[in-house]
């Protein structure tokens, strides 16, 4: 009986409040970076794979770009976590996708489980990685019919640009540094 | 070793001196911060431990002694306090010249002089007749060989002396830890 108060007591939180917010400045400055940062994304998609069957914009990179340009000094924003992230989440989600596709469900749970457990496992937590397995398995046939070229196109090469843009942008603003660590 | 307690407040206070989204709960922080503190502190005090600052080859006292022969031992070995010990070398209890004043119905020193000024003689009588064991404060506040510095800190707190026997495992007499030792070892290990 205690035990289980003792887990319903856990659901209350034990904290007053969220972090603050944060100044103006800084609101600007993520808004710049995410704006180059995917624009980039899709620079470089238009110039070098239209006409091709790759793309370069996934909705993954949406959520790294929140990471990269908002949350700068976050553990999960940095170069190891960003790239690593999402090469080895891709890798798990056009495995699992090959696997498991006749059983979607399956696929796209194994996906996202086990890209967690290898991004913890090599300190490469990075949330959007997540999103990266995922897509691997509910994204189009076009996605599909990529294969193992998932990996590079999209998955090495977007968040490669993301931490070009990141290096240029984020160390423009005199309150910011990137990254706080590489590898 | 009392926590420093951090509140929400303090936490969130400095999380808005420093620019940006910092991706930590404050209650997380508050965490870090107890577990790094205790690390910083263990770091800084590793070397203090009472068997390694106390003073050896003291002489303790008896509690069948003199007041008057305890007197002369604490004023020759310098001491403002020594301990007690039975015939296995036990502490049994702390003599200290608070003890001495409370047997001539003194609160303080200057209490003392004066008294000594109207009444000379009935002093003398008052420390030939006594034995320490009668006077002494008992039981003693020791430390074990072993403890280190929260342990000495916490010690100190629960007594007045500025001293405290060291102890083995039997509760037999190792050594005599001066506050002031102990003190210049924990000056180089504090921080700032």
């Amino acid at each position: 009986m205690s035990a289980l108060r003792e887990y319903l007591r856990k659901m209350r939180g034990t904290t007053k409040g969220s972090p603050p917010r944060v100044s103006n400045s800084e609101i600007l400055w993520s808004w710049v970076g995410g704006f180059l940062g995917i624009a980039a994304i899709a620079g470089v998609g238009h110039l070098f794979f239209t006409g091709t069957d790759l793309t370069l914009m996934i909705g993954s990179f949406g959520a790294s770009a929140v990471l990269v340009y908002g949350a700068v000094r976050s553990p999960l924003a940095q170069p190891r976590n960003l790239v690593g992230g999402h090469v080895l989440s891709a890798l798990v989600g056009v495995t699992a996708w090959k696997l498991f596709g006749g059983d979607p469900w399956l696929a796209q749970a194994l996906a996202v489980s086990t890209a967690i457990a290898l991004m913890h496992a090599t300190k490469t937590l990075h949330p959007p990685g997540g999103a990266t397995a995922l897509i691997a398995v509910v994204g189009s046939d076009q996605i599909h019919q990529l294969g193992y070229l998932y990996v590079l196109v999209p998955a090495t090469l977007g968040p490669l640009v993301l931490l070009v843009v990141g290096l240029l942008v984020n160390n423009l603003a005199p309150s910011r540094r990137y990254p706080e660590v590489w590898f | 070793m009392p926590e420093l307690d951090l509140s929400d407040d303090d936490i969130l206070d400095a999380m808005q001196r420093i620019p940006g989204y910092l991706d930590i709960t404050t209650s997380d922080f508050r965490e870090l911060y107890q577990l790094a503190h205790a690390h910083a502190l263990e770091r800084h005090f590793r070397d203090v431990r009472a068997g390694r600052l106390m003073r050896v080859g003291i002489e303790p006292l008896r509690p069948g002694l003199r007041m008057d022969e305890a007197a002369r031992s604490l004023a020759r070995q310098g001491l403002k306090s020594l301990p007690v010990v039975d015939d296995q070398d036990r502490v049994v209890g702390v003599l200290t010249e608070t003890d001495f004043l409370r047997r001539l119905n003194a609160d303080t020193f200057l209490a003392l002089l004066l008294r000594l000024l109207e009444d000379a003689a009935s002093f003398g009588h008052r420390c030939h007749e006594t034995a320490v064991g009668a006077v002494m404060s008992a039981p003693a506040v020791t430390v074990p060989v072993g403890a280190g510095f929260g342990d000495i800190v916490a010690a100190f707190a629960r007594h007045e002396g500025r001293s405290m026997p060291v102890v083995d495992a039997e509760g037999r007499l190792r050594g005599l830890l001066l506050r002031k030792d102990f003190l210049g070892a924990c000056g180089g290990g504090l921080p700032g």
